[in-house]
């Protein structure tokens, strides 16, 4: 009921940067289902930041605790064989990764670098769950989209080989 | 340390030591943000500016406040009148009252005499003495407190339309690799800091209204301004709901034909207005928002109070719940940091 777009008449007092912000995470396919009050409040909780090109997000084997999504720019997800550094898979704009950090504490999978400059949106744990504690179906959209993701994966990559070329691209980190 | 680099902290420091006189309502204004804060969160998801947000609600508060001042405003004012024109008479009741306690104890228990303080005047020496003595004073104590009416809610307006842009250029400052960390660990404090204050805040208001029930029910006198200090008493852990039930027990205790069977009544009035707020009210206001031990729940107050006095007692629980947050984050960090490197060199580990 409430959180419907401003009327009209109060354009003037609409903020854009938020008004945008909602159709943006409605493209991700972490999102996806999710009514447009509840992405509205979703919304409000991200943090965004201007990453430069080259500056490393997360490093592998970093605590994770939150969640990123790219708005600009591209992100490269590597991570370190015995060949050297292997390109999982790199990230556009609408893609999120760190994704499993919105479900337990292990360290980061992989290493997330910025490759091309841009912003980046950040989700943290402590306030996604804060904001499920009153939307479980916040919750309940969230995780089974991100079942479908980890499934997907799964299926590609059945005996969960070792990471290299060759291997299939990266699951969620 | 260059010279340059020195010189600039020290004008740093001694900007800091001027303004000191703005910590108390930056402090205030901090914490009537994060009790307003949550309405804004409902702003955003409605994508309506943050100026006009925040500018929208301080009306709604300040017609709230002027229509609580119609409805209230009397009833208070009255009480409040009656208290004042019965003061003289209550002052004189009061050292009386307190002449015999200790003249009692005094013959009862001569070892105990040399210890007791001297009888007579005691309004005068613990009350009006430790006030503003001169008229000067008390237009000074009346302008710090006008000034603290207006400073507060006029940094807690530009904190509230403000803040995310500060959060913003803190986290742009910050190097990228440290800003999922650093920012997550400040979210989680920022979250136990805003959920007691807004329960406390909470919990003050019912307590209050109870109170205020309550004695209106057993016929305290002044059960409105009663109502409003133990609310605004239940602040302070421990020794605010004691104080509240003092203040009405010394009510009813000058009150004539209230006699004994009245303090009875006050007494068992605070014993379940406190039941309550432990067992019902407490666990949904401030809820899980503190896990302090009640050890170190007392500690911290008995901490608070030599440091800082009242506001020290005040600020004692949610400061000792960011330091034990802050411990436990930190040791959760080292925990998942030695994950990495067991993962990365098992073989070093188990050796």
């Amino acid at each position: 009921m409430f959180e419907q777009p401003l009327p009209r008449w109060l354009g003037w007092a609409a903020d854009p940067e938020q008004a945008r912000r909602t159709p943006f995470l409605a493209q991700s396919p972490l999102f996806a289902g999710l009514p447009r009050r509840l992405l509205a409040r979703l919304a409000t909780r991200f943090f965004e930041k201007v990453y430069h090109a080259d500056d490393v997000v997360f490093e592998e084997g970093d605590p994770g605790r939150a969640l990123f999504v790219v708005v600009e720019g591209s992100v490269e997800i590597t991570r370190a064989t015995t060949q050297g550094p292997y390109v999982l898979n790199t990230l556009g704009p609408g893609d999120a990764f760190g994704e499993l950090a919105l479900i337990d504490d292990f360290p980061r999978s992989a290493r997330a670098r910025v490759a091309t400059a841009g912003r980046l949106l950040i989700l943290y744990k402590s306030d996604f769950d804060a904001l499920i504690e009153g939307n479980a179906r916040i919750a309940v959209v969230v995780m089974r989209n991100l079942s479908r993701l980890l499934a997907l994966y799964a299926r590609r990559n059945p005996l969960a080989p070792e990471v290299g070329p060759g291997s299939e691209a990266a699951g969620p980190l | 340390m260059s010279a340059a680099r020195l010189f600039a902290w020290a004008g740093l420091a001694a900007l800091a030591w001027l303004a000191r006189g703005l910590v108390l309502p930056i402090f205030l204004a901090a914490a009537l943000a994060y009790l307003l804060s949550p309405a804004l969160v409902w702003a955003d998801t409605l994508a309506i500016r943050r100026s006009v947000a925040v500018g929208a609600l301080f009306t709604v508060i300040i017609a709230a406040l002027v229509i609580a001042g119609f409805l209230l405003g009397p009833g208070m004012f009255a009480e409040g009148a009656a208290l004042m024109d019965r003061m003289p008479g209550l002052a004189r009741q009061i050292d009386t009252g307190l002449d015999a306690v200790v003249r009692e104890l005094g013959e009862s228990a001569p070892a105990i005499r040399r210890l007791l303080p001297e009888g007579g005047h005691w309004v005068q020496r613990f009350v009006l003495d430790r006030g503003p003595s001169e008229p000067g004073d008390l237009f000074e104590h009346a302008g710090h407190l006008f000034l603290l009416a207006i400073l507060i809610p006029f940094f807690a307006f530009f904190l509230l339309r403000d803040m995310h842009r500060l959060i913003a250029v803190a986290m742009d400052r910050l190097p990228p690799q440290h800003v999922e960390t650093s920012v997550a660990v400040w979210r989680e404090l920022n979250g136990v800091i805003g959920r007691y204050i807004r329960g406390v805040v909470l919990d003050g208001l019912v307590v209050g209204a109870l109170a205020a029930l309550g004695l209106w029910l057993v016929r305290v006198p002044y059960p409105l301004l009663l109502g409003v200090f133990a609310g605004l008493a239940n602040v302070v852990p421990f020794v605010g709901p004691l104080l509240s039930a003092a203040a009405a027990g010394l009510v009813v205790v000058l009150t004539p034909g209230q006699g004994l069977a009245g303090v009875g009544r006050v007494v068992a009035l605070f014993l379940v207005i406190k039941v309550l707020d432990d067992t019902i009210i407490q666990p949904f206001t401030i809820g899980r928002s503190v896990h302090l031990h009640p050890a170190l729940l007392l500690g911290s107050v008995v901490v608070g109070s030599h440091a800082l006095g009242v506001l020290g007692m005040i600020i004692a629980v949610p400061v000792a719940t960011v330091l034990q947050e802050t411990v436990r984050l930190l040791l959760e960090h080292r925990r998942v940091l030695a994950r990495r490197v067991r993962r990365r060199d098992p073989e070093r580990v188990v050796a």
